[in-house]
């Protein structure tokens, strides 16, 4: 009888633990997200018993579920805070990094506009509310609409590191909830200016040169592109080798991942 | 057109390939001269002077090589432009490597988009800025102007004509938009996990509010006794009818999720439980009216032919009171499903497969309520898949049409047999 017991309960342990490896939770960055989607749809397909879900709420709310051990990966476009790491080792978790792409932060505007080029310094000015028309930066007299990312996301923080100097953005600036929002605030406004990941770039907003250099692939691997950053997803110490959480997290060094990241916009890690 | 503009590039080409050479030469000239000036042991004024000049001439040969290079490049601009422009239209071309993403695998699949890519191969955009003082103008070019005298002049033409017959059929009814699941973040495939999600949550949030809710009226009603305590909870049941929807989200995510850690994930569990929260008012108040709308005769009766008050309650006015308490729920049941802010941060993701009955436990999963707003906000691809949200806002009106339409018919019946 005893041993019946014992055999069921480690049968249920199995289980559980089986069940427990059969689900990846994924939060955080709106910017990774593409990729976690693309990679996600990419391991079900070949893994369908693995249940990956993913959801996009900005990189600061996946630090927070990765602390709260709500999920099993953290996508962000900024690294951990040190007060994220601490919090989290406060609580047993220890976040690893996984850098998964790198990415460019390209300033939009509308296609109409006929500025082309700007300075790390005037961006910073039109962002202190110092240059406020287009007017004083080449173009014609109106006022600059600028739109930024809540303070919540990884690509706000990455924005006031590498072009505010940390200083705070001022004026009447607009915060939008989402790489895609901001495209879209300045798809249907002409004097806007907005900035999204590399991936969010199309023929509907132009991007434009940041210190005579554009925005691409290769501006932002030879790192000459000033405003580029790498993209993380982070787990919960090192995932163990071969399961389907190290499987995910690998995804980009296979040449189908890299040509994933490249497809949908970024710049992968890699080149084989 | 392309014939002469070829030849006109090369000529330009093997002009400046000749003047670099020249330069070159000169370049070659200058340093032999240096090198013999020091070797005699002349003014190094002289030499430095030499050095410079010929720094100066490797300069321009280079700048020169650099021009001849951007030629080759925009002589074949036009030609990889419109490969690209026919790519996106048709798909990859046969024989190609097959592309890992769905999305690049095939051509265009909506007759909308055709038009618009089509469009695209067409003309070519291009903006004026010559204006200083107003924003750019569009321009659109034909691009055929580019090919004219080509091989590829006719094409063009050939396009346009047959472009119905190409992207066959212009229009069709997927029926398997709803049971099949995503492909490539619902560029392709159907909604299936959504609406199977949405049903869940709502069940859930059913199952949790309507006896909740159901008893607590009925304890408000017939065993409360009438004094502070309990219009205090009256005061507590309309305040929680008007918190706002995504305070219960958050409400949600800090209580079930961090403090009673009821799963180790957002879960189609704590969504349900969030959102019968959100309900409960709406089904104890019309439970209540419905319970009070009952004749006080039926009661009386029932007692006085000597039931308890429970068996009153059970089988007398509970019956009797049905209808009015289906209302009630027909009315939550519509909002359960449609609300977006309580499952943000407790049950709803962008992509997830559907889940079977008993990971609804421990797993979350995408919802319609969501996930339409999640396609027009966050994703990267939104104007090739306005379709996928107007069929996913198509399906959550359909779907709480269909549950408010059981639940009347059900009243419906039940009334009818009570009158009977």
């Amino acid at each position: 009888m005893k041993k019946k017991i014992l055999a069921m309960t480690a049968a249920a342990a199995v289980a559980a633990s089986a069940g427990a490896s059969d689900k990846i939770v994924i939060d955080g960055s709106t910017t990774v997200g593409p990729i976690a989607k693309a990679f996600a749809e990419y391991y079900m397909a070949a893994n369908p018993d693995v249940n990956i879900t993913v959801s996009e709420s900005g990189s600061g709310n996946g630090a927070k579920a990765m602390m709260n051990a709500n999920c099993e990966i953290a996508i962000m476009s900024r690294p951990m805070k040190q007060t994220e790491f601490k919090a989290a080792a406060e609580k047993g978790i220890q976040p690893v990094a996984h850098v998964v792409a790198l990415d460019g932060l390209p300033l939009l505007v509308h296609p109409s506009n006929p500025v082309q080029d700007l300075t790390v310094e005037q961006v910073r000015k039109i962002y202190l509310g110092e240059i406020s028309n287009w007017k004083e930066v080449g173009g014609p007299d109106k006022a600059i609409v600028t739109i930024s990312r809540d303070t919540n996301s990884g690509t706000y923080e990455t924005f006031a590191k590498l072009i505010m100097n940390k200083e705070k953005i001022g004026g009447k600036c607009e915060y939008v909830g989402s790489n895609g929002a901001i495209r879209q605030r300045v798809q249907s406004t002409p004097a806007a200016i907005g900035y999204a990941g590399l991936g969010f770039v199309d023929k509907t907003v132009k991007a434009l040169k940041i210190n005579g250099i554009y925005p691409s692939t290769e501006t932002v691997q030879t790192g000459e592109y000033p405003v580029a950053r790498p993209l993380f997803m982070y787990t919960d110490g090192y995932p163990r080798l071969g399961s389907p959480l190290y499987q995910f997290v690998t995804i980009h060094l296979t040449e189908d991942g890299q040509e994933m990241v490249e497809e949908i916009g970024f710049v992968p890690v890699t080149a084989y | 057109m392309l014939e002469a503009f070829e030849a006109e590039t090369a000529e330009l080409k093997a002009a400046l390939e000749a003047q670099e050479d020249e330069k070159k030469k000169l370049a070659k000239a200058l340093k032999k001269q240096a090198r013999a000036l020091k070797r005699e042991g002349g003014s190094e004024e002289e030499i430095a002077r030499l050095e410079t000049e010929e720094d100066r001439l490797k300069d321009e040969a280079k700048i020169l090589k650099e021009q001849a290079r951007s030629l080759d490049e925009t002589r074949d601009e036009p030609y990889e432009a419109l490969v690209d422009a026919v790519k996106e239209l048709f798909g990859p071309m046969p024989g190609q490597k097959k592309p890992v993403l769905i999305r690049q695998q095939y051509g265009q699949t909506r007759w909308d988009r055709t038009l618009v890519k089509l469009h695209e191969v067409m003309f070519e955009e291009e903006w004026d800025y010559s204006n200083p003082d107003a924003m750019g103008v569009l321009i659109e070019k034909p691009r055929i102007e580019k090919f004219r005298g080509t091989e590829l002049e006719p094409f063009f033409q050939y396009l346009e004509e047959h472009i119905d017959d190409m992207m066959r059929p212009k229009t069709t009814f997927y029926w398997q938009f709803i049971t099949d699941t995503s492909k490539d973040s619902h560029i392709f495939g159907g909604i299936w996990p959504e609406v199977l999600g949405t049903i869940y949550l709502t069940l859930g949030a059913m199952i949790f509010a309507i006896p909740m809710g159901v008893i607590a009226a009925i304890y408000l009603c017939e065993y409360a006794q009438e004094g502070r305590m309990v219009s205090f909870l009256r005061i507590c049941i309309s305040t929680l009818a008007g918190v706002p929807s995504i305070v219960f989200g958050l409400f949600g995510l800090a209580f079930f999720l961090n403090t009673i850690h009821i799963s180790d994930s957002k879960s189609v569990l704590a969504g349900s439980l969030t959102l019968s929260l959100l309900i409960l008012p709406t089904i104890i108040r019309s439970s209540e009216e419905a319970i009070l709308a009952v004749p006080r005769a039926y009661k009386e009766a029932a007692l006085g032919l000597g039931a308890g008050r429970w068996h009153t309650v059970m089988t007398v006015i509970l019956p009797a009171a049905l209808p009015g308490i289906l209302t009630g729920v027909v009315i939550s049941m519509g909002r359960a499903a449609g609300e977006t802010a309580p499952i943000i941060f407790t049950a709803a993701v962008s992509v997830g497969a559907p889940l079977k009955i008993w990971e609804t436990l421990n797993q979350p999963t995408p919802a319609l309520p969501w996930n339409i707003y999640n396609l027009c906000t966050e994703h990267e691809a939104v104007d090739e898949i306005r379709h996928v949200q107007y069929g996913m806002v198509f399906t959550l009106v359909a779907i709480v049409l269909l549950l408010n339409l059981v639940a009347i018919m059900m009243r419906a019946r039940i009334s009818k047999k009570l009158r009977g």
